[in-house]
């Protein structure tokens, strides 16, 4: 706890300087870099590449936890129960098929761009969410749910005003290790001309400058890091509110 | 008043309950004891249609509880059940006022109908209103939980082994405070347990259920003094007979003008506390007094004759 204190805003500062100030690192990354070449990835500001990438992680992230949580809300049913196994099989096979792999069968239909990328950040993250939505849902305590019918909530009225809060701590983790899945893998989508921080770290490769691969791993790894902690800030502070 | 129309709820080939019929009049208490399995939590569950019964009726002040849907006649029937069952992520103020809510009073009547509640479980609004349940002790939430199910001023409260979870001592105090909110209230209430003990203590009406079936409906003196089957005689417990009996009479029946030495008790102490007090303290009578004034005595002899009596 003191050393996330102490630790947190030095992340945060070092992220935004990564980002918004590049040029600070040079003399950092110099030695990494291959002679003459450059040591600052300057195609491309790094700030536009960030938001792009958490763009495109967050409108795949959201598609994803509606997707699963809806599914997860419909098999909890006493009515969708029977298809309980058939949506953890289609969950299952998003989160076996290589994001690598839906990215070269997307990009026939979709052309190259974002549209790949969401694709396959969405199916990567649906199981996650979905497993841990359909186990909040069906570990409620008993009592309370007894209770809601007891006292007249319809069933709306339940689903809406007492299970989804009470699923709402597990299904948070379920989205933040999708999440921050998705970080990570959105960088090869811009082997499909995805704008992400993942160009960078594509162009140090080809190029074969490590000063590059650095700068872009980096700031992805800080991102994944940052938001990891800030969701679990939430949850615990959920958790701790219903009772723990 | 509550009537209950030979209602029946079969299981495949089992019979829950078995063709039961009762009337429960309107302020009263009735409890239905039984062991598990006996069907007295399916009856209750009958009554606000957790469970629709197979065949049968329960009329509400003459209204069929079929005649409206489900949720909407729960509204107006209260529930309290075993471990509270209060919402974790809501405050004390919203568990209170979940009915009143869902019956859409304006805010300001449903905050004093909390506040209202909490003086009446001796909580202090200002204290208790803004918390989660979790920040309450078990005998609070219990509280909060009864409180809930009145809240709204329902026909009836429907209570499921209310105080189940809750150890000795705070169970004596929930069910004490439990008879005096119902008397200030004059509510309905339905109560099931599976303790002897607390329904003798509770109930204006004792109903004792056996198999499915409605073995004795009656006062709690009836159900000590004439068990009516071999069952009923075991749940009151052959050797607790006399004691029950005693726990149901107040001191006030068979004070007496003369001295007593040692500590007094209430006039509205049992005779089994008196007789406890003789057999205690070695005395052959204890001095009897109301509110600080002496009213007399109750002699040894006295609460024998009265046992004997009642035999």
């Amino acid at each position: 706890m003191k050393i996330g204190t102490v630790l947190r805003p030095v992340l945060v500062l070092l992220l935004l300087a990564l980002v918004l100030r590049p040029q600070w690192f040079a003399p950092l990354f110099a030695p990494l870099a291959p002679s003459g070449g450059p040591v600052i990835y300057e195609r491309a500001s790094l700030l536009s590449l960030s938001l792009s990438h958490l763009a495109l992680v967050a409108a795949a992230s959201a598609a994803a936890t509606v997707v699963a949580v809806t599914l997860a809300i419909l098999v909890t049913r006493p009515a969708g129960a029977a298809f309980r196994p058939l949506s953890r099989t289609i969950t299952n096979m998003g989160q076996t098929f290589p994001p690598v792999a839906v990215l070269a069968l997307a990009v026939p239909a979709l052309g190259f761009g974002a549209g790949p990328t969401l694709v396959a950040l969405f199916l990567y993250g649906l199981l996650p969410i979905f497993e841990n939505a359909v186990t909040g849902l069906t570990t409620l305590p008993p009592a309370t749910m007894e209770a809601a019918r007891g006292i007249g909530l319809n069933r709306w009225q339940r689903l809406w005003r007492v299970e989804l809060p009470l699923a709402l701590p597990v299904t948070l983790t379920g989205i933040r290790l999708s999440v921050v899945i998705a970080l990570g893998t959105a960088t090869i989508g811009s082997t499909v001309a995805a704008r992400t921080l993942g160009e960078v770290i594509i162009a140090g490769l080809l190029t074969n400058n490590t000063a590059f691969v650095l700068q872009g791993g980096l700031a992805v790894g800080l991102f994944a890091v940052l938001i990891y902690d800030a969701m679990v800030q939430i949850e615990r502070r959920l958790a701790k509110r219903m009772g723990g | 008043m509550i009537e209950i129309d030979s209602i029946t709820k079969t299981y495949g080939p089992t019979k829950a309950v078995d063709a039961v019929s009762m009337t429960v009049e309107t302020g009263t208490i009735t409890v239905i004891v039984g062991t598990s399995g006996s069907g007295k939590t399916t009856l209750l569950r009958m009554i606000n249609r957790l469970e629709e019964p197979t065949s049968g009726e329960v009329r509400i002040n003459g209204e069929s509880t079929l005649s409206v849907k489900p949720h909407i006649l729960r509204r107006r029937i209260g529930y309290a059940i075993q471990g509270h069952g209060l919402f974790p992520h809501h405050t004390v103020a919203r568990n209170i006022g979940a009915v009143p809510q869902l019956l859409n009073w304006p805010k300001d009547k449903i905050s004093a109908r909390v506040d209202q509640l909490l003086e009446l479980f001796s909580m202090d609004p200002a204290e208790f209103r803004d918390r989660y349940p979790a920040e309450l002790s078990g005998g609070q939430q219990q509280r909060v939980g009864v409180a809930r199910a009145l809240a709204s001023r329902p026909d009836l409260l429907l209570m499921d082994e209310p105080f189940g979870a809750l150890d000795p001592i705070i169970r004596t105090r929930a069910q004490e405070d439990l008879r005096h909110i119902q008397q200030r209230l004059g509510s309905t209430i339905m109560l099931v347990t599976h303790d002897m003990e607390e329904a003798i203590r509770l109930g204006d009406r004792v109903a004792v259920m056996d198999g499915g079936k409605l073995v004795q409906y009656a006062s709690p003196a009836e159900i000590i003094a004439r068990p009516a089957t071999d069952f009923v005689a075991d749940m009151v417990g052959d050797v607790e007979r006399p004691l029950r009996l005693l726990s149901l009479i107040p001191l006030s029946d068979i004070v007496e003008e003369g001295p007593a030495e040692g500590a007094p008790l209430s006039a509205d102490a049992s005779l089994r506390e008196a007789l406890s007090a003789c057999l205690w303290s070695g005395r052959s009578a204890v001095p009897i007094e109301r509110d600080g004034t002496p009213l007399g005595r109750v002699t040894f002899e006295a609460i024998r004759a009265r046992a004997e009596m009642q035999a």
